[in-house]
């Protein structure tokens, strides 16, 4: 019984860690080649969030048509803000990138509570189910994940079979090489930072097909806080050590959100969220650097 | 320079914490914004103890004030009736102390090994994890949090209590706000602050210096840490009587704590009060012009002072009275 | 006694060997330079000897006491004094605190007071002339200041040992000759060892080093007398490549 609830919810962590992990590649792929760490990254996600909400609720779109929309707003929100600040602010100390970001997720919220109030919010896709015996998985859930599956797959590939890809792998590696052998270096950082935030706004959409409750200007807390314990298992500066991190980050949480339930007078839904700031403390401690990382 | 004329600087401090307390008290129904502005200018000074003098972000600062609050709550709520009296209030804030002092221990143990990006995502869930802790393991009544307004009353009498929570509460903020004042001269006349300094311009080049950062790190974390308790103790507890954790962990005081740093210019010693002010009284008009919009006001801000003006009021004053006689008074 | 000694000092950085079994000695009041072209493992080799980054094997004594496992600032109380390649005095520091730093916390750091420091920077700058610049921020100094307040800094700490990481590059023939005395002139009055990296500044070398030590990828090439060193054949190769006939042969 405890054994097939437990397998149960680690099949729902392995769809849902897929989705963490494409949430969190934008992150690491910004740190990865501006060495800059987006702090604002939950409300990024929260801005996908409602991008889904609006199409699906305002035109009656499924959220699959959000995904590209999303994209571009979180590209033009990506440019706007690393040219406005993100820029000058990169030779400066690092405390001058981390507050601005984290102003920016406080913009990020502020204008989408503007629009759209605090209330809490949520659609519904009425998708078919598919009972596999232990679990219960939706089609909009095996979507959400089949859909991060296949944008890492893309990033993969244009990181290693195009041009710019490979002009972008030069400049996490040594900016300075890069600039030397011709690489628009400042082209690159403003590139890597729009797509990061292009791919974490489009995340949002993503994570609202596997959740599509709770949506509020202020949901992405949660969020930023369950990236960076994703990134830092992956090792923070690698996109793919980020994916590979969410798939074991979704385990990790819905096993011991499993484990938390059958302990009496706690509270398992709080409790697993005390357990991922936990393992990021635990994580930093030990290996700062990533444990998946190869070397 | 002679001791006496080191601690100089304290002078204008003093002025504008008194000037701002004979505001409060000398016209008639302004205790309430002269105590807000305190508030202020008290989070802004113990969180530049930290972020101005370090260099360092710790976005789950705001946990310190929460369990500091905790601190002053739980004895008056499961004390008031053993006859401790204003006995009670002393618990408190050493209780607050205490809190506020193990939880920074334990984050700045792991977290300021670390240097500063790794330290930032690493307090970033602080604040939340802890929030969580209560709620979910049920401590302290867990999400229902601790009303103790009758235990107010049982512990020190009606009109005792009232004169806590509207005069004696705020009196404590100024209090926290002129020590953390004084803390922050002293630390910068002593080799602590010198240490920060170094290892705030370049951490490497200080360790060879002989300079051992993670210590002086650490004892900047804890300060500030433990004047956050004791002012989440005062401002919160005492004066409103009540605690819920999903007030006290709210991470917009962080924010605030940041822009009254920011605004008047990080680790110098009048900036926090000249921001805290600055902040406070723009934010008291646009809740009467824009009410609900200052944040969005306010975040564009942060970032156009990092850009533009990353030295603050203070900063460029600083550098405008070299010189001069002023010299001596502003740092 | 020997001031300074490595054994066996190896560090890899992933598949790359940066300092590769390398042992020698410094001496108390020695003045010995490092020399190398780009990339030999110079600098890794000062890292390694001030502990801003443990090795992977090997062991480092100072005046007979194992320093391996020793954190930077803890070598720094011991008596090692270090500047850098590129100056990197606190900017926002003026120069006299700069200087003061290095005596709060150096060598004789727990016995020195800050008023103390701050008497003992005054002196350090009468040293390094700098005297009109003593209250200015020590980041809006020219590249050369800079250098002169770093070393400032470094002497302030009272070291045994001074680690100076290219103290001439690019710098004119004529200060050269200067620093060269300057440096000399410090070692008499300080009885400090010092020890020099150069990348290929032969004319400060001759002038300065009692001794000198040849890297070459990573290795120990060379550990001799200035003279001797400069014109040893390896050496000669090391800079200028194998002489033609070798080619053929």
């Amino acid at each position: 019984m405890i054994f097939e609830q437990l397998s149960g919810n680690l099949i729902q962590g392995l769809v849902l860690g897929a989705v963490y992990g494409m949430a969190t590649m934008g992150l690491s792929l910004i740190f990865g080649v501006l060495k800059v760490v987006n702090v604002g990254h939950g409300a990024c996600i929260m801005v996908g969030a409602y991008t889904a909400l609006f199409m699906f609720k305002q035109f009656g779109l499924s959220p699959l048509f959000a995904v590209p929309v999303a994209m571009i707003i979180g590209m033009t929100l990506g440019l706007i803000f690393y040219y406005s600040a993100i820029r000058r602010l990169l030779k400066g100390p690092e405390l001058a990138t981390l507050l601005a970001t984290f102003s920016f997720g406080v913009i990020l919220e502020e204008t989408i509570k503007q629009l759209f109030t605090s209330e809490v919010v949520g659609y519904n896709w009425d998708l078919p189910k598919f009972d596999i015996g232990i679990t219960v998985l939706s089609l909009s859930k095996i979507l959400a994940a089949v859909g991060s599956i296949l944008v890492a797959l893309l990033l993969y590939l244009w990181f290693n079979k195009t041009r710019a890809g490979m002009a972008m792998r030069s400049v996490v590696e040594d900016d300075d090489g890069a600039r030397v052998c011709g690489v628009n270096v400042d082209w690159e950082y403003a590139l890597s930072f729009s797509l990061g935030i292009g791919l974490t706004v489009t995340s949002g959409v993503l994570l609202t097909m596997f959740i599509p409750v709770g949506i509020n200007p202020y949901m992405g807390g949660p969020y930023t806080l369950k990236a960076f314990v994703i990134a830092v298992l992956g090792g923070l500066a690698s996109p793919y050590g980020a994916f590979f991190g969410g798939v074991v980050f979704g385990l990790v949480e819905n096993g011991s959100y499993t484990l938390f339930a059958m302990i009496p007078g706690v509270e398992p839904f709080a409790m697993t969220r005390f357990f991922s700031f936990v393992m990021l403390l635990v994580i930093l401690l030990i290996r700062p650097t990533g444990i998946l990382k190869a070397k | 320079m002679k001791n006496t004329e080191k601690y100089l600087p304290v002078i204008p401090v003093l002025v504008a914490y008194a000037a701002l307390l004979a505001y409060g008290v000398l016209i008639p129904g302004k205790w309430q914004i002269a105590s807000q502005l305190a508030f202020y200018c008290a989070l802004g000074q113990a969180f530049n103890l930290f972020m101005g003098m370090t260099g360092y972000v710790d976005f789950g600062y705001v946990a310190f004030l929460g369990v500091g609050s905790y601190g002053m709550a739980l004895p008056i709520y499961h004390l008031s009736d053993k006859g401790l009296g204003l006995w009670l209030i002393v618990i408190g804030i050493f209780l607050a102390a205490v809190f506020s002092f193990i939880l920074s221990l334990a984050v700045g143990a792991v977290a300021l090994r670390l240097r500063g990006a790794y330290f930032a995502i690493a307090t970033i869930g602080v604040n939340e994890g802890f929030r969580f802790l209560i709620e979910g393991a049920r401590i302290w009544n867990g999400s229902e949090g601790l009303l103790f307004f009758l235990h107010m009353r049982t512990a020190f009498g009606k009109q005792t209590a009232t004169a806590i929570s509207n005069y004696w509460a705020d009196g404590m903020v100024f209090a926290v706000a002129i020590v953390a004042a004084i803390m922050t001269l002293i630390y910068m006349r002593n080799k602590v602050g010198y240490a920060l300094t170094a290892l705030r311009e370049d951490e490497d080049a200080a360790k060879v210096m002989g300079i051992n950062v993670t210590k002086y790190k650490i004892t900047a974390f804890i300060t500030s840490a433990v004047l956050a308790g004791i002012l989440g103790a005062t401002a919160w507890s005492l004066k409103y009587s009540y605690v819920y954790p999903s007030d006290v962990f709210e991470i917009h005081y962080t924010v605030e704590a940041i822009i009254n740093v920011l605004l008047g210019g990080a680790g110098t010693l009048l900036g926090p009060l000249v921001g805290g002010i600055i902040y406070g009284v723009s934010k008291y008009f646009l809740a009467i012009i824009l009410p609900g919009f200052q944040l969005l006001i306010f975040a564009p801000v942060i970032i156009a002072i990092i850009v533009l003006f990353p030295e603050g009021t203070v900063g460029m004053l600083k550098k405008k009275v070299i010189g001069t006689p002023l010299e001596k008074y502003i740092i | 006694m020997s001031l300074l000694r490595c054994e066996n000092v190896t560090k890899r950085f992933g598949g790359l060997v940066a300092v590769d079994d390398v042992t020698f000695e410094i001496k108390h009041g020695e003045i010995m330079a490092i020399v190398g072209p780009n990339g030999a493992g110079k600098t890794t080799m000062f890292n390694l000897i001030n502990g801003v980054f443990p090795a992977d094997e090997g062991k480092i004594w100072f005046e007979d006491m194992d320093v391996t496992d020793f954190p930077a600032y803890k070598r720094a109380h011991l008596g090692m004094g270090r500047t850098f390649q590129i100056p990197r005095p606190f900017s926002s520091a003026t120069v006299q605190e700069n200087i003061a730093i290095g005596a709060m916390f150096g060598a004789s750091g727990s016995e020195t007071s800050t008023d103390m420091a701050m008497e003992m920077a005054d002196h350090y700058i009468d040293l390094i002339g700098l005297k009109e610049h003593r209250d200015k921020p020590a980041g809006g100094l020219t590249p050369i200041e800079k250098k002169l307040v770093e070393i400032a800094r470094a002497l302030a700490m009272k070291p045994k040992l001074l680690l100076m990481d290219e103290a001439m590059a690019g710098m004119n023939p004529k200060d050269i000759d200067e620093m060269v005395v300057f440096i000399k002139h410090i070692r008499d009055t300080e009885g400090i060892a010092i020890v020099a990296m150069v990348e290929h500044i032969m004319r400060a070398v001759a002038g300065l080093a009692e001794r000198v030590i040849v890297m070459h990828q990573g290795a120990l090439l060379v550990d001799e007398p200035t003279q001797k060193a400069l014109t040893d054949p390896r050496v000669i190769e090391v800079y200028l490549g194998k002489p033609p006939e070798d080619e053929h042969a």
